[in-house]
């Protein structure tokens, strides 16, 4: 926006054309003693500047708590379904459809599972707990696994066993999955800025989903990089925000996660286990939801399949307290397993 | 000599008019050009027309209007900065700071360590890593400062602006339907009952105004019009940020700059709530320091200099499972660090059983008032 479009006294105009402050923007980001000092105007008339510009630069009046819902476009309540009634009564509901949702664990504990049905619920309508639209799905470590996602869709009708038939059959799955691999940090900054804004501008998309953030960012730096890797971290954790409250989907992200060595390390809250999400706590500053996925000893079966008992843990989100449900991996997806007295 | 002169005539005029000019909010090139032409005082300029004024400085007409109008008003008026105040006794400010409430925060423990609550008319700043609660506190208070006068509340309402996006409405829901429980089981007399009454879960939620901020030109342009926000809803009392320093991380290139745009924040804040009072409440995240030796230490973000911003500073930790509320800064309380808990009601005492000092079993009743202990007396 720019400054001739507010409404001004002329000899206010004339100092900010004298001091070249054009957009609202630069006169609302510059401390008030700076500008002041730039354009030599008195302080009230700088005040009164400040509260003119910042009313044209504010795109909602405050809003009471009361009237937010769905279509208010700040906090809409939606929820994408985890595609299990156990888990989702973990997630109350699932997973919000602002912010970023990390999905921390060891290798094996069934993170990437997870997140492949993500991009299946996603495509139910939303009586089904679903979004309607397709996800965009960045590989950054690993090859992205369509032969177990053939598998999944193959099965879903197991899976989802309350979504009547004719709602399964006229979905086609595989039509709405976009997969990107990135290598590196700038091709991943690049599809996160380019291709995932285009898609989800379409309403193609409406699930994001990052697998994983380690990945790039552990491998390119060394130790001593830290300042760098931080900026990294900021801005692609910063453009990870802003597509996720621009276009109010949810972003899921997949981390690893690291030894704790010391006990005295203990600092982001008890763990379940010795392992803490990697990245550390410029990263976690970032996280709305944090969720960790552990593999268990032992064996459950059901139906003829066995799998490797595993645990969804809620380590923090404003919504949810702290707490898990087990869960196991199936031909047909992640279910949770019902709590034995 | 002439300077005695001038100042015995100074002497007889009102207090204002003995201020220098240069503390008057004026910009600079004017005060140059006024300190040029000989001008000391605001009573220089007492007896001048603005085209006098005009020709002696070689001021514009225009600026000479203005300068006289600021010199008239005593140098308060709209602006931000100067003005002048009436002086107050110590004793006055004691009674007039006995008038203003705190805000109960439902865990007994640390109300009895802020000395009642979130107080009114200061700046409380929450740190913590991301989890421990910062959030929930905040929401608990939102909900709290409604708490209806005869159960000893604020009865308030309150302007939330969130940065993170963690303000979610499932949760508010949570919160408030427990305090509404919670006042339900207290009504005691005819006029509880009737404020428990309207006290209600709609009610609470549309006394809470959400304002959402991306970045920080948002942030600051919020800020700049929360004093016309604040004389429109003369009900609200209590401002909370969720948090600070999530907009300003970005800022990570010109720390100068973020340093500066951080003092003007902490002056409005301030401004706020002490003219307005109301209590603010803003969060802050955790940052590492770096020790030399390879050592490292979590410490609040946003630097040195903004630790003058708040007047009370509290630190949110983990030890272990337990979580702790730590009294980093207070100028009226010593400081203290007491254990708390989330519980689905909100941000409560922790059960006396896991706590090590204490050796006086809690009753059920007990834990139902736990929070009260303030709003009741």
């Amino acid at each position: 926006m720019n400054c001739d479009e507010l409404d001004l006294d002329p000899p206010v105009r004339a100092a900010l054309r004298r001091a070249g402050l054009k957009g609202v923007r630069d006169v609302l980001g510059v401390p008030a003693v700076d500008l002041q000092r730039q354009t030599g105007l008195f302080p009230q008339d700088v005040q009164r500047l400040l509260s003119t510009a910042a009313a044209a630069w504010r795109t909602r009046a405050p809003v009471p708590a009361l009237q937010l819902g769905p279509g208010c476009g700040l906090e809409s309540g939606l929820r994408l379904s985890v595609g299990c009634p156990l888990l989702d009564e973990l997630l109350r509901g699932g997973l919000p459809a602002g912010g970023v949702t990390e999905l921390c664990g060891q290798s094996g504990a069934g993170k990437t599972q997870l997140a492949l049905q993500l991009c299946l619920t996603v495509q139910y309508p939303e009586t089904h707990g679903g979004l309607q639209s397709g996800v965009l799905y960045v590989c950054t470590e690993d090859r992205f696994p369509i032969r177990r996602l053939q598998q999944l869709i193959s099965e879903q009708s197991r899976l989802r066993p309350d979504v009547p038939p004719e709602v399964l059959s006229c979905l086609r799955f595989s039509d709405h999955v976009y997969i990107e691999h990135t290598a590196d940090l700038d091709s991943l900054q690049l599809c996160l800025s380019r291709r995932a804004r285009v898609l989800l501008a379409r309403g193609l998309v409406r699930l994001l989903v990052l697998d994983s953030v380690a990945a790039p960012l552990r491998c390119e730096f060394q130790a001593d990089d830290w300042l760098t890797r931080n900026k990294q971290l900021l801005s692609v954790s910063c453009s990870l925000q802003a597509l996720s409250r621009e276009f109010r989907v949810p972003v899921v992200c997949i981390n690893q996660v690291t030894d704790v060595f010391s006990q005295s390390d203990e600092t982001l809250g008890p763990s379940p286990s010795s392992l803490s999400p990697a990245l550390g706590l410029a990263w976690a500053n970032q996280v709305t939801v944090r969720l960790m996925m552990r593999r268990l000893s032992g064996t459950v079966s059901a139906g003829g399949q066995s799998s490797a008992p595993r645990r969804l843990e809620v380590l923090f989100a404003p919504h949810l307290a702290r707490g898990g449900r087990g869960c196991a991996v199936w031909r047909e997806g992640v279910r949770g397993v019902a709590e034995e007295e | 000599m002439l300077g005695d002169l001038s100042w015995l005539h100074v002497g007889i005029l009102a207090v204002s008019m003995q201020r220098p000019l240069s503390s008057l909010p004026l910009s600079s090139s004017v005060t140059v050009k006024l300190h040029g032409a000989g001008f000391q005082f605001a009573a220089d300029l007492l007896h001048l027309s603005p085209p006098q004024l005009g020709q002696e400085a070689g001021l514009t007409q225009q600026e000479a209007l203005q300068v006289l109008q600021i010199v008239e008003r005593g140098g308060g008026g709209g602006g931000g900065g100067g003005g002048v105040c009436s002086s107050l006794t110590a004793l006055e400010l004691l009674q007039k700071e006995e008038d203003l409430r705190s805000i109960v925060t439902f865990c007994s423990q640390l109300d009895a360590a802020l000395g009642g609550g979130i107080p009114i008319g200061k700046t409380t700043e929450i740190c913590g890593v991301p989890g421990v609660g910062k959030t929930q506190l905040c929401l608990q208070l939102s909900v709290d400062v409604q708490v209806p006068q005869c159960f000893g509340g604020v009865e308030g309402q309150v302007v939330f602006i969130d940065t993170e996006g963690t303000f979610v409405l499932q949760r508010v829901v949570d919160i408030a339907a427990a305090a509404v429980r919670h006042c339900s089981l207290l009504a005691e007399d005819e006029e509880q009952r009737a404020a428990v009454a309207t006290f209600t879960v709609e009610t609470i939620l549309s006394n809470i105004l959400l304002i959402r901020c991306h970045d920080y030109v948002e942030l600051l342009a919020e800020l700049h019009l929360l004093p016309r926000l604040l004389s429109d809803r003369p009900r609200v009392r209590l401002l909370v940020i969720d948090s600070v320093a999530a907009p300003f991380r970005l800022l990570f290139d010109n720390l100068s700059q973020r340093t500066r745009l951080l003092g003007g924040i902490s002056q409005q804040l301030a401004a706020a709530a002490t003219g307005r009072r109301i209590a603010v409440a803003i969060t802050n995240q955790m940052t590492t320091r770096l020790l030399p030796g390879g050592s490292s230490q979590l410490v609040p973000a946003l630097g040195e200099l903004w630790g003058h911003a708040p007047t009370v500073r509290l630190l949110l930790q983990w030890e272990g499972p337990r979580r702790l509320a730590t009294l980093l800064k207070s100028p009226a309380h010593p400081e203290a660090t007491v254990q708390y808990q989330i519980t689905a009601d909100g941000f409560r005492d922790a059960d006396e059983s896991e706590q090590p000092h204490s050796k006086r079993p809690r009753t059920d009743t007990d834990q139902s008032e736990a929070g009260a202990g303030e709003a009741g007396s």
